[in-house]
């Protein structure tokens, strides 16, 4: 049973592995955003020393980590037609509900491996990132521990979000373009595009309401030291509610999801 | 006279096809709107450097705030007038593969122009919304006087950036003719232009600045036209007059592209060979 679910949660990698040009074009992507991340940032510091309470380096390892952490979620099933979207119009999502394996496990399993995969890319780009001196390292290990946990959870509220992005589809067929609104929402509220801290207090507001700032401005804060580690469990206390908010949702939605797939021809 | 009939048919030909694409999306309206918000959701990126970071940090390097604004400025509004007219690449790797790329070969109209006639990207007016409002912006902050031969020049260099993100892009485009994996070089290049065409490229190391104006003629988007408006046409990494020249660059680059785009569709064999 365990190889079989290795097996699903592999199939993009495998997938990947057998394009050279997805995966060169990939490598080129993150090296350049890595690139400009640190240049913009050591430029934009040029006449500071210190800015919103972070110092240059601070803020270049924050911009690097934000790069890679945005890498761990840009694999894509489409090119595999094996995304929700393409199972509804082509009428191909019935047979996710024929398999000895529900259709709740089988996307868990393929977006646990995807993720996994784009954390190998992440892995690749801060070992780099650290032997050439563009990252630095944790500010200590209580808050190496502290960006691990967090970027956990993280991790699994971004998960869930996927997920109610992709169940929109039994509704609506199409979420491309749903779904690359989101990406963009996801990457300003959480502090990928700038720390959330340089933002006005509107914005940092807003963003404590929602659960981007949770999934990689959190962590990252905790990388750099700009939050003490004690601050953890208040820190993510949102980040649990959120999951466990998201994961009865999307468990709904799958069950009203489930009643409307039909076979093609009715 | 017959030549010119000729054009304006083609031309009317044309915004027919786009009238219907346009009416064929309204039926959707939910996504259309969706798709709307999708371009100014990211050319707001844009706007959020602009006002978050360079009004916390009053430039970048060396240039001033309101230099790297025009930059930014002339950069999505170029952008939203390519995403208009151009912004087709995304859908040939599919058309290839779908086999639909092949009817393409037997119609009374340029192939090229039919993948751009094939979907109107509705994300595009977006685009083009946020692009205008981030021009006007840099235009209102440039803090220059706008003499007749200034405006031209400005004129000039949306134009010729526009046909320069178009050139670079019909260049990797065509690659999908053969290989549509090929596709993912055209999502990372746009990609690319988008974060790299708002800021200097002398933040940049040495090697980039090279690479990005003497391979992939990234420079020319919008970074070295903006600055000879702003009149820092020193330290650019080309000599000023290649600098002044970047409209008529990305003219004969985009004239290039295209003998590039038509040699590549001639080896074109189809998914089965």
């Amino acid at each position: 049973m365990l190889r079989a679910w290795c097996r699903t949660a592999s199939i993009t990698t495998l997938g990947e592995i057998l394009s050279p040009a997805r995966i060169t074009a990939g490598a080129i992507r993150l090296g350049m955003q890595v690139l400009l991340a640190a240049c913009l940032w050591r430029a934009l510091y040029v006449t500071k020393a210190v800015s919103g309470g972070v110092t240059r380096e601070q803020a270049v390892t924050y911009a690097v980590i934000a790069v890679l952490m945005m890498r761990i979620r840009t694999a894509n099933r489409f090119y595999a037609r094996d995304s929700i979207t393409q199972h509804v119009q082509y009428g191909t999502i019935v047979y996710w509900y024929l398999r000895p394996l529900s259709a709740q496990r089988y996307y868990l399993l393929r977006e646990v491996g995807d993720q996994l995969y784009g954390c190998c890319w992440a892995a690749v780009g801060y070992g780099l990132g650290l032997a050439t001196g563009i990252i630095s390292y944790p500010s200590s290990a209580e808050a190496a521990e502290a960006f691990a946990v967090s970027m956990l959870l993280g991790q699994s509220v971004l998960y869930y979000i996927a997920l109610l992005t992709d169940q929109v589809c039994f509704w609506t067929v199409k979420n491309a373009s749903t779904r690359e609104i989101i990406v963009f929402a996801r990457n300003l509220l959480s502090g990928g595009f700038a720390a959330i801290w340089f933002f006005p207090h509107w914005f940092q507001d807003l963003s404590a309401f929602l659960p981007f700032e949770y999934t990689m401005g959190v962590p990252i804060s905790f990388y750099i030291g700009k939050s003490p580690p004690g601050s953890l469990p208040m820190a993510t206390l949102p980040a649990f509610l959120w999951i466990g908010v998201l994961a009865v949702v999307t468990r709904l939605v799958w069950i009203r999801a489930g009643e409307r797939v039909v076979s093609q021809g009715g | 006279m017959k030549g010119f009939l000729r054009f304006v048919a083609a031309w009317r030909l044309a915004l027919r096809i786009v009238a219907l694409n346009f009416r064929a999306a309204l039926e959707y309206r939910g996504e259309l709107l969706v798709n709307i918000c999708l371009g100014i959701a990211w050319q707001t990126s844009v706007i959020v450097f602009v006002t978050v970071l360079l009004g916390r940090f009053n430039g970048v390097g060396h240039w001033p705030a309101r230099v790297v604004m025009l930059i930014a400025g002339v950069r999505t509004l170029s952008h939203g007038l390519y995403a208009i007219a151009f912004d087709r690449h995304f859908q040939l790797s599919t058309l290839v593969q779908e086999g639909r790329f092949d009817a393409f070969l037997f119609r009374p109209m340029p192939v090229y122009r039919q993948v751009q006639l094939a979907s109107f990207p509705m994300n595009a007016i977006g685009d083009l919304c946020v692009g205008v409002a981030m021009f006007w912006l840099a235009i209102a902050r440039a803090d220059m006087s706008w003499s007749l031969g200034r405006v031209g020049y400005l004129c000039a260099a949306v134009i010729g950036c526009t046909l320069m993100e178009a050139a670079i892009l019909n260049v990797f485009s065509s690659f999908q003719l053969q290989a549509p994996s090929a596709s993912n070089w055209g999502i990372w290049l746009e990609e690319l232009i988008g974060i790299f065409g708002i800021y200097p490229l002398s933040i940049l190391p040495g090697i980039a600045r090279i690479g990005f104006t003497y391979v992939l003629p990234l420079a020319f988007t919008a970074y070295l036209p903006a600055a000879v408006v702003a009149g820092r046409t020193s330290g650019l990494g080309v000599p000023a007059i290649v600098a002044t020249c970047a409209p008529l660059v990305g003219l004969l680059t985009f004239l290039a592209s295209r003998l590039i785009w038509n040699w590549r569709l001639s080896r074109y064999t189809g998914v089965n060979g």
